[in-house]
């Protein structure tokens, strides 16, 4: 306590200097906290989208990525095997769909993804949470139903032509709001009208609902023995799968501003060992009164510690404010919060910022607490 | 030579030989003497040794033969810490310059080797502004070394000598950046110090200060040449 009170005293007594440092401090865990944020936004929002969306299993041809826009390869015979096991394979309910993408892609705001309904499912099957904004729910019999998202962002309101390909178009009958869900950016449109669409009359997915009492990967587990050529993907699958594919993210991302907090621990050590050589003299005098080594080592490598926690602190929180613009835009973009700075996150950051404030202050502590009395003080 | 055999302060044959360049310099050769209680000046012209001397006998530096014991303590055989550890309880020093951490208040200064020594805080300040107050300073005691006066620094130091009641209280030119009005207050007040058991050691290249010590140590070349004054041996 007292040696913190010495500490703090000396800080102050160099007070630009100390802020110099703590804000490359600051930085540098910003942006650590901003980049590794973007993993856990992602596995935030992955997990609230698979919980959003109704159905526990999809059928797809095999081959067909966890993330992936399945082409319509499922012929009515996959169809008919499942309905007519459906009791013994555990599964409450099923209904087939087409799935279509148009656009780049990459751009959510020209990307559009078709979703062909068959008769009797509404948007609602799908993201139960869904509530009708305008118009109405059914797409049927020849119509389209759009996601708030979308609808937003491409100014689509109700009567509005959409052109699915030359000879087909259909009308905006209603807009949903699916909860910022990845339903939000969907069309959902008629299934017969996609097929024609695409010129097939098989589907891309089929989408399952598992009946009460049954475990949903036992269940995937029996589709795929009983149909061949098929994949049966779980809501825990796609989780995992995408969970992998973060961690390599995260990797990556510590990685890139693992330079940035290597510069700021440099930063931390070249201010210390600066302060421990203008002291030398002050450092002298107090081991001539009776400092022992490991007083003036404690001293200087809690200088060290202090101003890189100090920055660490101020560094989270302005990750956390660069987080929550990023959401901003994100959310607008794609509906998603793509960055989240989670609890573990936070005691990470912090965790680093002190390892970092330790080891750029080892060398000067060590230096400061070896100054011999007789040159600190001049009296060779 | 014996001043008491209670090896409070006593060299034996004190030697120390450094490099400076390709040069060996013998700065202080075979120095045997046993400080008695009371004021002890070491004179002598500069490069004579005063300050090797003063370096050994407060244990800042290690002798390079012979033995130096400080308040019963062998210094010749104790390391870096221990040695610091027996500064702290039994030696205190003012210096030409630079006696003050400047970041910390005059009470502070004064309070510092009891921090050291680990006495809590309300009995460390309480001791430490009786010492103000003794060294005449209680009004400045918030005030930081930049804030005072040259002869008042000096004074706050020895107010920090004492804080832990040394046995010792080594001065090295303790006068010499003063004008002479500061100058003699505060060789009065350090003069003053030497009750009881208690052995001040003033090294100074000024004759007239050295007169009013109860005995002189004349240092030639690193060599003790002269003792004067009442020497009880």
């Amino acid at each position: 306590m007292e040696l913190l009170a010495l500490v703090l005293r000396n800080q102050k007594a160099r007070p630009v200097r100390s802020l110099l440092t703590v804000l490359g401090i600051l930085v540098a865990t910003a942006s650590m906290v901003l980049f590794l944020s973007f993993g856990e936004g992602l596995r935030q929002a992955l997990a609230s989208e698979m919980t959003k969306f109704g159905p526990e299993i999809r059928v797809v041809a095999e081959g067909t990525g966890v993330f992936g826009v399945p082409n319509p390869e499922l012929d009515q015979g996959v169809l008919d095997t499942l309905r007519a096991h459906a009791g013994e394979l555990g599964i409450a309910r099923l209904f087939p769909a087409v799935v279509m993408m148009k656009g780049s892609g990459f751009d959510p705001a020209t990307t559009f993804l078709f979703y062909g309904l068959p008769e009797g499912v509404t948007p609602k099957d799908l993201a139960p949470a869904a509530r009708l904004v305008a118009g109405r729910l059914d797409p049927h019999p020849d119509g389209a139903v759009v996601g708030k998202q979308k609808a937003e962002q491409n100014r689509l309101t109700l009567g509005k032509t959409l052109r699915l390909s030359r000879q087909a178009e259909v009308p905006v009958v209603g807009i949903v709001d699916a909860g910022n869900g990845l339903a939000d950016s969907f069309i959902f449109v008629p299934m017969k009208l996609l097929q024609r669409v695409l010129h097939t009359d098989q589907y891309s997915v089929i989408l399952v609902y598992v009946a009460p009492g049954h475990k949903v990967d036992e269940v995937a587990a029996r589709i795929r023995a009983l149909v061949p050529g098929v994949d049966a993907q779980t809501t825990t699958e796609a989780i995992k799968y995408a969970e992998r594919a973060i961690k390599i993210g995260d990797v990556i991302r510590f990685g890139i501003s693992l330079i940035a907090l290597i510069v700021g621990g440099l930063l931390v050590a070249n201010t210390v060992m600066m302060s421990v050589y203008e002291r030398i003299r002050e450092f002298g005098v107090m081991r001539a009164i009776g400092a022992r080594r490991g007083f003036i080592f404690r001293l200087v490598l809690l200088e060290a510690l202090l101003l890189a926690l100090a920055g660490g602190a101020v560094g989270v929180a302005a990750g956390y404010l660069g987080s929550w613009v990023v959401n901003l835009y994100t959310t607008q973009a794609v509906g998603l919060a793509l960055s989240a700075v989670t609890p573990r996150l936070v005691l990470f950051s912090l965790a680093v910022a002190l390892a970092l404030g330790l080891s750029a202050g080892l060398l000067p502590a060590r230096v400061a607490s070896r100054i011999s009395v007789v040159e600190a003080l001049g009296r060779l | 030579m014996s001043g008491g055999g209670d090896r409070v302060l006593r060299a034996r044959n004190l030697t120390k030989r450094y490099r400076q360049g390709e040069v060996w310099i013998d700065a202080l050769k075979g120095f045997t003497y046993d400080f008695p209680p009371g004021v002890t000046a070491v004179v002598g012209p500069s490069g004579s040794g005063k300050t090797t001397l003063l370096n050994l006998l407060a244990g800042f530096d290690r002798p390079t033969a012979g033995e130096v014991f400080l308040a019963g303590h062998p210094l010749h055989a104790l390391g870096e810490d221990e040695r610091a550890g027996v500064r702290l309880t039994s030696a205190g020093f003012v210096f030409q310059s630079w006696n003050l951490l400047p970041t910390l208040s005059a009470l502070e200064n004064v309070a510092f080797p009891l921090l050291l020594k680990g006495i809590p805080r309300r009995e460390r300040n309480e001791r430490a502004r009786a010492l103000l107050a003794e060294v005449g300073l209680e009004h400045r005691s918030t005030h930081y070394p930049n804030q005072l006066s040259g002869g008042e620094q000096q004074r706050v130091a020895i107010a920090r000598a004492l804080a832990l009641d040394p046995l010792v209280l080594f001065a090295d030119e303790p006068t010499g950046n003063l004008d002479s009005a500061a100058g003699e207050r505060v060789l009065e007040l350090l003069l003053a110090q030497a009750r009881g058991n208690r052995r001040v050691v003033l090294v100074t290249h000024d004759l007239e200060i050295a007169a009013r010590a109860h005995r002189v140590l004349r240092l030639k070349d690193g060599r003790l040449v002269e003792i004067q004054g009442d020497d009880p041996t």
